[in-house]
């Protein structure tokens, strides 16, 4: 009698909750780029209740529903920015506005307690179609450290969506061979996968109170990290990132553009059986059918077909194109934080070379969610959360504009400090 | 007797080497074969000169417009091109360059572009850094880009003399010299000089030290132009009892300045700094022709426009400095709008990425500017990548638009080039098919490019 006195209860709160706290939004007559197989409908609607997409067809009603007339519209789902460090980066060359490096940590660093929500790169991004944030740090050695998932909502309390769920890795760069990098990241990879943490604080709280704490670890532990060269040294936290990897528990990243570096990373990927995501990769088109075979997806950022060093002499642009061509998963981003939104303009150049329009917009947005299984986001589908953005036009064209943002169903204002100078100075 | 004679060939090998116009050294032999005639038909045209022309012909006539016009006839002979449905654009000019001087690969070996050792190094030439293989250079040609302006970097006060270049293959810089351009003295504001000597404690650390040494600079050119002159005023029979003023190389090209022969290029991102130099300006009586990555050009537009100065500016680009910080999309369409529509706008680059899309990023700026309720037309705003960037670097009356008698230079689009998905399809450089998307052969490789990768082809 108790218990069914219980599921009474909860059943009528539901009701309430239902009748009181549920709210609807109607989006219609637009132009709708899904990112799903469906495509792009045209004059078609949208309904949204409590944040999350019900329904999207022609002619939809509810009569509950705020409504909204988009005619001439083009909405698309928010833009997901892979590798920035937007909320961590506010001017480059000033380093005390710096959060995306440290010395300290290395693979174990994760940025969520530097995010600054109040950033000025995140309603200017947001302005520009950006609705998620993958921010990663950018520290110089191997392991750059840990990506968490961001909202651009600005709020001080809720930007966080998830935390740590990728690692980033970078062998270019620097003076030592390439060889040796790939031979670090191995015998990290398997120092971690060996090192026994057991009911150690780092694993049962997720958390370190110092770096020397590590003299309290397993006898394990003391062993095998002798096992790596001198000069290196991970503190527990960077190994029980590393470990998160072997056990294929959230992917590598590691930034690779040489067409052999690429394929020495997909070998260490099979051997070591880890989740692996290239990043770079502009000489990709030259070992696409080996990434598809691997089933690996790449970052890439499509503006850049500059060949900056030995290791990207073959830059190109139809490189998304002929990846994609390939059965490549692709992702697209940009090569600066502060116009992470430009990403667009990299796939419309993309598209321009080849690149079919919505395996671009898909790069822009589903296949980022995919790749990094951000659930229920990047496409405009039944059971998905409503990150919409709506354009004046083509959200790949370089003269269009982002007139409303909603996140989670609800319009977020579309200003920026920028907007404010350009207002004081406009009519001066 | 024999050291009197001496003493006039001295006073006169002197005197000869005094006025920079007689100084012959590095001058440009750029020569273009001959184009023939070459009749572009059908073809949307921006002018470069405000106009829009629906449906019009190019006549291309030994390496010059010939005529420009909607009801043109077609040459017996000429080389006929049907742009229907293509529209047609002047080259594209790049005013703010390092191609050749901070080339790709990024290298130290040639990294040559910023004489980083004293805050004044007027006496360095930017076209002595650059290598004429720099495989940038085709890829900004794919761009639409015929010319572009080589500065050294921004570390100095006055970093050097910048040159202006063709974009066309060659073994050597003066084969790439754009015929008669004058020469260009580029001038840093704000952070990067007094980062870079402030960080080696030395002057300038601030932006008033900044200014204390273009002041500085300015009174011992004022003291060697007196001394030159007066020199100059002196008898033939003075003269040859005296031997005259030494070379300064450095203080040659600040005097090329106060002459108002070398114009002056000036990196400055922010509004009262711009006024500062303006007013420097004034006190030595030169010119500040163009201000380059002005972020703040907006906050002080009518300023600029009221003392006809060119502002240069990035579509969007901000926050990877301080100085950087306030950029509005809108910027180059406020300048463009200044006191009626008399300000001087340009899109540039500073990028070998940007450099290859200067149409796109001149799209945006338009666009961000209409949005903003101003009403640019393609027309007009293909003016920012095409004949402002000519005037400010003194060399529109040869280029930037598409005007009878001009150089040849012109891009043909496969559509609107105010459009992401927009490419070229021909590039002209004095009437001549440098880029032709129908023929990978063009544009034609650099040196480094050939067999890089595989031992059986070109880089791309």
């Amino acid at each position: 009698m108790k218990i069914n006195k219980k599921i009474l209860i909860s059943f009528l709160s539901c009701i309430i909750s239902f009748l009181s706290f549920s709210e609807e939004l109607l989006l219609k007559n637009a132009k709708i780029h899904t990112a799903t197989e469906r495509g792009t409908l045209e004059n078609s609607d949208v309904l949204i209740r409590d944040g999350v997409i019900l329904r999207i067809g022609k002619n939809l009603v509810s009569s509950r529903a705020k409504e909204k007339d988009l005619s001439g519209k083009v909405i698309s789902p928010g833009f997901i920015a892979p590798q920035t460090q937007l909320g961590i980066v506010e001017i480059e060359l000033v380093p005390e506005t710096r959060d995306d490096r440290s010395d300290i940590y290395s693979a174990g660093l994760s940025i969520d307690s530097a995010f600054n929500a109040s950033s000025t790169l995140i309603p200017y991004n947001l302005t520009g179609g950006i609705t998620l944030s993958l921010t990663t740090p950018s520290s110089s050695g191997l392991f750059s450290g840990l990506t968490s998932v961001f909202s651009l909502s600005g709020s001080l309390e809720e930007s966080l969506v998830i935390s740590n769920i990728a690692l980033s890795a970078n062998i270019s760069g620097g003076e030592d061979s390439m060889a040796a990098k790939i031979l670090l990241l191995e015998d990290s990879l398997n120092l971690a996968a060996i090192t026994d943490f057991g009911l150690s604080p780092f694993i049962s709280k997720g958390e370190v109170q110092n770096t020397k704490s590590r003299n309290n670890q397993s006898n394990y532990y003391k062993i095998y990290e002798s096992s790596l060269p001198e000069e290196v040294s991970y503190s527990a936290r960077d190994l029980v990132a590393l470990k998160k990897v072997v056990n294929r528990e959230i992917p590598l990243v590691v930034k690779a553009n040489r067409a052999s570096h690429i394929l020495a990373l997909i070998d260490l990927a099979k051997r070591k059986n880890i989740n692996l995501i290239i990043h770079g990769a502009k000489e990709g088109w030259r070992v696409s059918r080996q990434l598809a075979k691997a089933k690996i997806p790449v970052i890439l950022q499509p503006i850049d077909n500059i060949p900056n060093s030995f290791n990207e002499l073959g830059s190109r642009l139809d490189n998304a194109y002929l990846l994609n061509k390939s059965g490549v998963t692709i992702l697209i981003g940009s090569h600066e934080t502060h116009n992470a939104y430009l990403s667009r303009q990299g796939a419309g150049i993309a598209v321009s070379y080849g690149l079919p329009w919505e395996e671009a917009l898909k790069g822009l947005t589903k296949n980022i969610a995919d790749v990094f299984n951000l659930d229920k986001r990047g496409s405009i589908q039944p059971g998905y959360i409503a990150d919409i953005v709506v354009w004046n036009g083509d959200p790949l064209e370089v003269t269009s504009f982002v007139e409303e943002v909603y996140l989670s169903g609800k319009a977020v204002p579309v200003r920026n400090r920028s907007m404010k100078l350009k207002d004081r100075y406009i009519n001066q | 007797m024999k050291k009197f004679l001496f003493m006039i060939f001295i006073g006169t090998f002197s005197f000869l080497t005094l006025s920079p116009e007689e100084t012959k050294a590095f001058e440009s032999t750029y020569e273009p074969n001959d184009s023939g005639d070459v009749f572009i038909e059908d073809a949307r045209i921006l002018t470069g000169t405000g106009k829009e022309i629906l449906k019009g012909s190019i006549l291309i006539s030994s390496n010059k417009v010939k005529a420009i016009g909607e009801s043109l006839s077609k040459p017996p002979g000429a080389k006929v091109i049907d742009a229907n449905g293509k529209w047609v654009t002047p080259g594209i000019i790049d005013i703010h360059s390092h191609m050749g001087v901070y080339p790709a690969p990024s290298l130290r070996s040639s990294s040559d572009g910023n004489e980083a050792t004293s805050p004044v190094t007027a006496h360095v030439w930017a076209e002595h850094s650059v290598w004429t293989q720099d495989p940038q250079m085709p890829l900004a040609l794919k761009g639409g880009i015929t010319t572009f302006h080589v500065l050294p970097g921004s570390a100095n006060l006055i970093g050097g003399r910048g040159v202006t270049l063709k974009n066309i293959w060659s073994r050597t810089v003066q084969g790439m010299k754009f015929p008669g351009a004058p020469y260009t003295l580029k001038m840093a504001c704000g952070e990067n000089p007094k980062r870079v000597y402030g960080g080696r404690n030395s002057e300038p650390s601030t932006r008033m030290g900044n200014v204390a040494g273009y002041r500085k600079a300015w009174i011992r050119a004022q003291g060697y132009r007196n001394k030159l002159e007066e020199y100059k005023s002196k008898s033939e029979e003075a003269k040859e009892l005296e031997y005259a003023p030494s070379r300064d190389l450095e203080l040659e090209t600040l005097v090329g300045v106060l002459e108002g022969e070398i114009l002056i290029q000036n990196h400055c991102y922010r509004g009262e700094e711009m006024a500062i130099m303006l007013d420097i300006a004034k006190e030595f009586n030169y010119k500040v022709t163009a201000f380059h990555h002005a972020v703040e050009a907006y906050k002080v537009a009518d300023i600029l426009a009221d003392n006809g100065v060119c502002a240069a500016m990035w579509a969007d680009w901000w926050g990877f400095k301080h100085e950087a910080f306030d950029m509005v999309w809108e910027n180059a369409a406020i300048v463009d709008q200044a006191n009626s529509g008399t300000g001087c706008a340009i899109i540039h680059s500073d990028s070998a990425i940007g450099i290859q899309r200067l149409n796109q990023e001149a799209a945006k700026a338009m666009a961000a500017g209409n949005r903003a309720g101003f009403n640019i037309l393609p027309s007009r705003a293909i003016k920012w990548i095409t004949s402002n960037p000519a005037k400010a670097l003194g060399i529109a009356d040869k280029v930037g638009s598409l005007e009878a008698g001009k150089m040849a230079d012109l891009v043909i689009w496969d559509g609107n080039p105010f459009s992401v998905y927009s490419k070229t399809e021909k590039v002209f450089v004095d009437g001549l098919l440098l880029y032709d998307k129908d023929n990978p052969s063009t544009p034609k490789a650099t040196d480094f490019e050939l067999g890089i990768i595989n031992s059986q082809e070109n880089r791309l």
